[in-house]
């Protein structure tokens, strides 16, 4: 197992774990979006969804906690990639300016993962740590919503989300080794797709269900 | 002194291979106890230090830049030279080696010529397994351009890059012995002196140009790669930090000097913009094959070019040149050039630049033909000149670029000081009076690959060494007199900069030195030389201290000795009564104006013994023997 | 831009760091440049300051060069924060004047990373990048082993890719622009060169491992995909190498 160990302790290892898991939580928010647009179909709708998923009880657990573990390996290696990028420069230039390679994604990578991670704390806490006697997954959501400032908290952190994923999709593709001149302009605009669709999927949500 | 070129007997076509064989060699066990200290790592410098050490030498390898990457082999553009026939256009080992010879004006040894061009194959062979890019054809195979006035196409290229290329992997084999321990690497070091025991070459005192300190290193034999002698002419294609410091030094020190007259001037250069100009830019001449040269008919025409009509431009080389065109030798293209422009015809801002039109190529072949070809040479020229040369003519004009001439060195590539080995441009071996496009990255790599591995071998095996180290009296007092040099430097605190100095020299050099000569103005040169010579060492200002990164006193030192060789370039110039290659005295030319050589008095090597400071130097002859070409007038009509 | 055939004289604020040595602290300083041609090169321009400096018995700015035709990889500094200058795909030597408007101000400063140290001024010792050649940047062949040189055909698309990665200078613009100071695209480069040719693919796989190592020992940055360093490559290297790398670095480590 030393190899293994080894190859993920380089640079370009510590990227591919940043890749790979990057990549799952996308599939993830893709299923998780598609969950959601099951909203706009109306309260039993959602909150039969929501019954049948659970259903899958123990199944549902592993996935949760392998997610867990996803988030821990990809915020862990992202701080230490931060942490390592910030010494590779300890004296900063007094002028420094983009020759037009980053973009507003590559250039705030790691805070815009900070705060998607702030945010997942917040929204567990807020429905999957919930009380849920008494009530539906639907009537936590509506009433969340009622207070304009978690409206306000989701919007913005789905719009950072679409930043962090319209540089992180195609990335992803490089770091793996995938690039090549025909296909890496349609990775590119499926990213940024991508990333419109969770930003709009997502955080048009909230304004619905204020407005229902 | 009795100069032994050492040639080997029997038939030319055997001499090489008959030399290998009764070459004495050192035991594999015996390799491992000797050192050997190769200064300089462009192509001659770290094909040999890479060679030497796969053979199991212990190397100390020198260089001026950071990194022994940065070389200046590195800025060849055009290609390298090989008599593999791949074009089966009839080129032949016996080819190359005449054209050669031919090219160089029948003022070169014939033994080395031909081994250069027997060895050029295994060079390629050599560079492709390096995994070096040639430029292929489509079927995979190795793709070859005529060049430099050859009739067939044996140059082989790297795009426009061709010395990077070479160069990249002569550094991969040095890095890969330094990886293995077998060659310890000293950058940033500039040569100062050779430490001579008992009269053979032991060591070295360099100079770390970080820290300032002054150190020394011992060695069995001493390899110098350290290339040519160019930026005398202060102006030039070369380097900025290209110098003859290396080599003076080995001069001083007893190892003959041959021919510094020989310099080659470069016909396709960009031309000078102004007086704070650094140095010169070289367009490859591989743009002769299609481009053709022009000035308008009339002097003093100011109109723009593209204003001037087709029949009111006068094509000098193709008019005057009938079978080669625009692809006559370097020499002649560029002195015919500086005739054109002395007679008021030439173009441009200062009048001293020529046309380099590619307009009928591009209607001929299409534009993107000719981008294809040369775009990146295009490219270079509209950086540097701010014009677009698809739309209006290059302007070039001619700018010192290589010297034929260095140390003298026997078959072995021995100097005259046993056990200091001359490789490369530094020395003088292969190019006689001019030498030929993509021919030398061919010696470079030849010495240092598959010549000089063998001839050391020779001289260590059958050498008896007395044991030397670094901290011999020898070494303390040549390191102390280096000390004092730069002291002196350092202290002079006058009013004129180094390299006032250095433009000064040059100005002289090209003027009176340059690809027109006569002893009128060879003799007002070397006065000249001598005056500034004295000045420098009265008014030069050396800023900062000798204990630290100091550029201006690397350049000083460099000007130094530029001001000493510079009058010996001189005194060659004088004493050489005929013109041959690139040397040509207006005294000596056939009625159309062609250089004319004098075989009966002058065919042979022109090797210059120093005799002390402000002293003439010792005239020795080589005399040159040709038993397998005929020497026949050079003509390219 | 000031059109080309304008030839008229400028005027520039220079603000240079300056820095004795490795270990003392450093500044930046004012200068004034008059009349400086349109035609000159920038390092012309620095020399210009140069000779004026040493009249006045001042020191003169240490700076790295040597070929001035952008081949050698010696020179660079940034030019009001962009590697090299303003121009795309042009080394500091090649960078000409009259890019540069009469009245502008401008900054140069060494580059800057944990890896390269400051040795004087704007001259910085990039001998690590040396080091990750060391480690395996080569094919392993002596003079006297090669077969003859055609005896392996070689696509020419495939000879033209590995020769659009071997144009590298090793200059350290892609270290001193990329925001992480990753030196991910000289090491692509390199990797991508020798790793298409088939005289390079035995040795592939060791290859870039111990380059990786090595390039990650020295403590430059982890590649971000900023694409910082394309954008800079003074020979316009593409990050297609990274990507070669990467791909050579998986099929390495894992099967």
């Amino acid at each position: 197992m030393s190899w293994f160990i080894k190859t993920f302790q380089t640079s370009i290892g510590k990227k591919l774990i940043m890749a790979v898991t990057g990549l799952s939580f996308i599939c993830f928010l893709m299923a998780h979006l598609a969950g959601n647009l099951i909203l706009y179909g109306g309260e039993n709708a959602f909150n039969s969804y929501a019954e049948r998923l659970h259903a899958f009880g123990p199944i549902i657990t592993i996935v949760e906690l392998g997610l867990l573990f996803l988030i821990i390996m990809h915020v862990l290696i992202g701080s230490v990639l931060f942490y390592q990028n910030t010494l590779a420069r300890p004296i900063r230039y007094k002028v420094y300016k983009s020759a037009g390679g980053r973009s507003l994604g590559s250039a705030t990578m790691p805070y815009s993962g900070f705060i998607i991670l702030a945010f997942v704390v917040f929204h567990l806490i807020n429905f999957h740590f919930a009380d849920k006697t008494g009530t539906t997954i639907f009537q936590i959501v509506a009433k969340a919503f009622e207070n304009p400032l978690y409206v306000v908290i989701y919007i913005a952190a789905m719009i950072v989300l679409a930043i962090h994923i319209s540089h992180a999709f195609w990335s992803l593709f490089q770091t793996t080794g995938i690039n090549h001149p025909k296909y890496t302009p349609i990775i590119k605009i499926t990213g940024i797709v991508i990333s419109l669709v969770f930003g709009v999927g997502f955080g048009f949500l909230p304004v619905y269900v204020l407005l229902i | 002194m009795q100069l032994d070129a050492k040639i080997p007997g029997g038939p030319l076509t055997e001499k090489w291979d008959k030399y290998h064989f009764d070459m004495k060699l050192v035991s594999p066990a015996n390799k491992k106890k000797l050192d050997i200290i190769v200064i300089g790592t462009g192509l001659a410098g770290a094909s040999a230090s890479a060679t030497l050490a796969e053979l199991g030498y212990n190397i100390k390898s020198f260089c001026l830049q950071d990194s022994p990457r940065r070389a200046h082999s590195i800025a060849a553009q055009g290609g390298i030279n090989a008599a593999k026939n791949y074009s089966n256009d009839g080129d032949s080992i016996w080819r190359l080696f005449y054209d050669t010879i031919k090219g160089g004006d029948f003022r070169s040894r014939e033994a080395n010529v031909y081994r250069l061009a027997q060895i050029s194959n295994n060079i390629i062979d050599h560079c492709v397994a390096q995994g070096v890019p040639f430029a292929r054809d489509y079927g995979g195979l190795l793709a070859n351009r005529s060049f430099g006035g050859a009739q067939v196409s044996r140059t082989f290229y790297s795009r426009g890059q061709t010395g990077q290329q070479l160069l990249l992997g002569a550094y991969g084999g040095l890095m890969r012995q330094v990886a293995d321990g077998k060659i310890k690497m000293f950058p940033r070091r500039e040569i100062l002196d050779f430490v001579l025991v008992n009269n053979k070459a032991r060591g070295i005192v360099v100079r770390n140009l970080i820290t300032g300190k002054i150190e020394t290193h011992a060695a069995d034999a001493i390899v110098l790669g350290a290339g040519g002698y160019i930026n005398t002419f202060f102006l030039s294609t070369n380097a900025m930090t290209s110098n003859v410091t290396a080599a003076f030094r080995a001069y001083e020190k007893g190892a003959c000097f041959a021919n510094p007259c020989f310099t080659q001037i470069h016909p396709t250069c960009i031309p000078v913009h102004g007086t704070h100009q650094s140095k010169l830019t070289l367009m490859s001449e591989s743009l002769r094959n299609d481009g053709r040269v022009w000035v308008p008919k009339t002097p003093g025409d100011k109109r723009s070019l593209n204003q001037i009509p087709e029949s009111e431009r006068d094509y000098y080389l193709e008019n005057r040149y009938p079978a080669f065109g625009n692809l006559v030798p370097r020499d002649v293209a560029s002195r015919n050039a500086k005739m054109q422009c002395d007679m008021g015809k030439g173009v441009g801002k200062t009048g001293l630049a020529v046309c380099l039109d590619f307009d009928d190529a591009i209607k001929r072949d299409g534009k993107d033909v000719i981008r294809k070809k040369y775009g990146n040479l295009f490219q270079m020229y509209e950086k540097i000149t701010g014009d677009n040369p698809y739309e209006s003519p290059m302007m070039i004009y001619p700018a010192a670029h290589y010297a034929m001439g260095g140390l003298w060195v026997d078959y072995n590539l021995m100097s005259t000081i046993p056990g200091l080995f001359v490789i490369g441009e530094a020395n003088f071996s292969d190019h006689g009076a001019n030498r030929l496009g993509a021919s030398a990255l061919m010696q470079g790599l030849g010495d240092g690959y598959f010549i000089l591995p063998y001839t050391i071998g020779g001289y260590l095996a059958g050498t008896s060494m007395q044991k030397v180290t670094a901290d011999d009296p020898e070494f303390k007092d040549a390191a102390k007199k280096s000390e004092s040099r730069i002291n002196s430097l350092l202290s002079i605190n006058g009013k004129r900069t180094v390299d006032d100095f250095h433009k000064e020299l040059g100005s002289i050099l090209w003027e009176h030195c340059g690809m027109s000569r006569n002893n009128e103005k060879l003799l007002r040169a070397q006065n000249l030389i001598r005056e500034l010579r004295e000045e420098f060492w009265k008014n030069v200002i050396v800023p900062g201290s000798g204990k630290e990164f100091n550029q201006s006193l690397e350049r000083a030192g460099r000007v130094a000795d530029f001001l000493e060789f510079g009058e010996l370039i001189v005194i060659d110039a004088l004493a050489r009564k005929e013109s041959c290659g690139s040397h040509f005295n207006e005294a000596y030319q056939t009625e159309e104006n062609e250089a004319k050589r004098n075989d009966k008095d002058f065919c042979h090597v022109a090797a210059w013994e120093f005799a002390g400071e402000n002293k003439e130097p010792v005239f020795h002859k080589e005399p040159l023997a040709f038993e397998n070409v005929e020497l026949s007038q050079r003509s390219y009509k | 831009m000031i059109s080309t055939t304008d030839k008229k004289n400028i005027n520039l604020t220079l603000k240079i760091w300056r820095q004795k040595g490795p270990d003392n602290k450093g500044n930046l300083e004012t200068y004034h440049a008059n009349d400086i041609s349109t035609d000159m090169s920038f390092l012309e321009m620095i020399d210009v300051i140069n000779e004026r400096l040493t009249l006045e018995g001042k020191d003169p700015v240490a700076f790295d060069h040597d070929c001035r035709e952008g081949i050698c990889g010696m020179c660079g500094a940034m030019i009001n924060g962009r590697a090299h200058g303003p121009e795309k795909g042009t080394t500091l030597c090649q960078l000409h004047m009259r890019h540069f408007a009469d009245g502008d101000t401008i900054v140069i400063e060494p580059w800057r990373s944990r890896a390269f140290k400051i040795i004087k001024d704007l001259a910085v010792d990039r001998s690590p990048l040396d080091k990750i050649i060391q480690a395996g940047g080569y094919i392993s062949v002596n003079a006297g082993q090669a077969p003859d040189a055609n005896a392996i055909p070689i696509p020419q698309e495939t000879a033209e890719t590995a020769m659009d990665a071997a144009e590298c200078i090793g200059c350290g613009a892609c270290v001193a622009s990329c925001p992480n100071a990753s030196a991910m695209l000289f090491v692509g480069a390199r990797i991508s060169h020798l790793a298409l040719l088939p005289q390079g693919k035995p040795e592939a796989a060791k290859r870039v491992q111990v380059m990786i190592n090595e390039m990650d020992e020295l403590l430059f940055g982890n590649c971000s995909n900023h694409r910082e360093c394309e954008a800079e490559c003074p020979k316009e290297i593409s990050i297609t190498n990274i990507a070669r790398l990467n791909r050579e670095f998986i099929k390495s480590g894992f099967f």
